[in-house]
């Protein structure tokens, strides 16, 4: 199929919106988002529906089981997998989580990575093979964590910076991720923005989290995107311009209006970037 | 060469996510925030087996399903990196696994035939050419390729709530996906099974695989076997389990 990059607001494509998708896309919704982990490689129904979609607007892939910092070798046959599914549905940009998701066997979520010199070594040998199968750069995000794991020896944004440099690779921007984090570890959220190399930025996710009673934030996608994750995204707006973004929602998923009314908000601040940049 | 000192915490961490109860939490790691972890990964399995398995889940009950949850977090290393494949992975530790946990004799086939609905469902196979007028006798038979045959030694379609069987009874069957795509289970017989198998393995015509039935069986009366076979295979035509015939 032809190559669709993406550009402006999208929406992570779910089976609960497929058929509401189908009376109609609204204006507002420009590209979607899919996991390969649960789209590749499956037939019947379900196939037919992303081919529906994928024929008529751009997909971006966003993986989830790569594992890029893990210590099981790279799964080059998964890889391959993500290849061919790109290709069969036009896609041409391909992001995975800067974490690790397994030891030995799967775990199936994803767990933070040590901040080590030896870390960043071990992440970029696998992100450039990675990089080689695939035949294209791909992003890599920053991933909401709740341990800090111990024996750090450099800052988060200087981990992130070293390997999208040493790997040679995208930025996949979180604003939610930031702003969890920034919350249940006490620092600047925008600073952190500033030391991320942000002219890397290729694509940026914003999505809603639940807060526990005691007052620790947890990135969920279950919920609204809250205003001050609103004003960081306008704030990586102005340092990066209007790049492809996406709205996350993956639980307590609300009607296709209730979503589009957020994706139009990214549209709107996409819009109001590109105007405060011509003047 | 050791592993670079960053994946042993990674090991310990890994390890304390597999087992919270019976596993250190990893050193400088606090318990509030490990919590997240341990909940958040496991409840992230149990979805996938509970969406699967409603009726293991149900007639072993909540507490012996979660533990057995647990046993397969802890015990197996799930390879597939599908999260639609997790429930396979389930019926392989139960299949291969050291499962230590009594479980009922027709366990790990109800959970085969459950897990079978969902692989069904999602199977990637696209559909051969064929003629679905075609003669099914005189023709090479097209099978519907999104399917699979169980073979159980419990009767696993009719084990529910109300329906807990004492004794095996050999029980075949097909599970397809229908032009639909509705997932629809039919109970065969060893013949019947047989005649599929020839069917399945190389391009046959109807009649060819009932002749070689006949063969096998030394039945007395092939013409009388070509037409039941007959009337079978219109039946799986109308059901769906058969496409047609070669164009």
């Amino acid at each position: 199929m032809n190559a669709r990059p993406a550009s402006g607001a999208g929406l992570g494509f779910r089976r609960e919106l497929i058929e509401p998708l189908k009376s109609g896309v609204p204006e507002a919704i420009r590209f979607f988002e899919v996991a390969p982990e649960n789209w590749a490689g499956i037939g019947g129904k379900s196939a037919r529906d992303l081919r529906h979609f994928s024929e008529r607007y751009p997909f971006v892939c966003h993986g989830l089981s790569l594992s890029l910092g893990g210590p099981a070798p790279l799964d080059e046959a998964l890889l391959q997998r993500i290849r061919s599914f790109m290709a069969e549905h036009g896609m041409t940009l391909y992001t995975e989580h800067l974490s690790w998701s397994g030891d030995d066997g799967h775990l199936y979520d994803l767990l933070p990575i040590p901040l080590t010199e030896k870390a960043v070594k071990w992440t970029v040998d696998r992100i450039s093979r990675a990089q080689d199968t695939l035949g294209m750069r791909i992003g890599i995000e920053n991933a909401s964590y709740y341990v800090a794991p111990p024996g750090a020896e450099m800052s988060e944004g200087e981990f992130i910076g070293a390997i999208v440099r040493e790997a040679d690779c995208l930025l996949h921007l979180d604003v939610n991720n930031i702003h969890v984090n920034s919350r249940n570890f006490g620092f600047d959220a925008l600073a952190f923005l500033d030391a991320l190399p942000l002219e890397r930025t290729a694509y940026v996710h914003v999505a809603g989290h639940h807060v526990e009673p005691d007052g620790l934030l947890i990135d969920t996608h279950g919920a609204a995107v809250i205003d001050p994750v609103w004003s960081l995204l306008e704030a990586a707006y102005q340092r990066i311009g209007p790049v492809p973004t996406c709205l996350e929602r993956d639980f307590n998923i609300p009607d296709l209006q209730q979503l589009t009314a957020e994706v139009e908000i990214i549209a709107r601040l996409q819009a109001a970037t590109r105007q405060w940049k011509a003047a | 060469m050791s592993a670079p000192d960053f994946q042993a915490f990674q090991r310990d961490f890994a390890r304390h996510i597999r087992d919270p109860h019976h596993t250190a939490r990893p050193a400088g790691v606090p318990a509030r925030r490990m919590a997240v972890y341990t909940e958040l990964l496991f409840n992230n399995i149990t979805g996938f087996l509970d969406a699967c398995f409603p009726v293991c889940r149900k007639l072993i009950g909540e507490t012996r399903w979660r533990r057995l949850n647990r046993s397969f977090y802890r015990d197996w290393r799930s390879q597939t990196p599908w999260f639609r494949e997790i429930p396979h992975e389930f019926v392989r530790y139960l299949n291969t696994g050291i499962v230590r946990q009594p479980l009922p004799a027709w366990f790990t086939e109800l959970a085969q035939y459950e897990w079978a609905e969902l692989a069904v469902d999602t199977m990637d196979c696209p559909t051969p050419r064929h003629d679905p007028a075609g003669d099914l006798l005189q023709r090479p038979v097209v099978l519907n390729p999104a399917r699979l045959v169980l073979a159980c030694a419990w009767p696993v379609h009719r084990i529910g709530p109300d329906y807990r069987p004492r004794r095996p009874q050999a029980t075949q069957l097909v599970v397809y996906r229908d032009g639909a795509d509705r997932v629809r289970f039919v109970e065969i017989n060893p013949v019947t099974r047989r005649l599929l198998e020839l069917l399945a393995a190389a391009p046959t015509t109807g009649s060819e695989a009932c002749r070689q039935i006949g063969s096998e069986l030394r039945h007395p009366d092939p013409q009388q076997l070509a037409a039941f076979g007959s009337g079978i295979l219109e039946d799986f035509r109308v059901r769906g389990l058969i496409l047609g015939t070669r164009e």
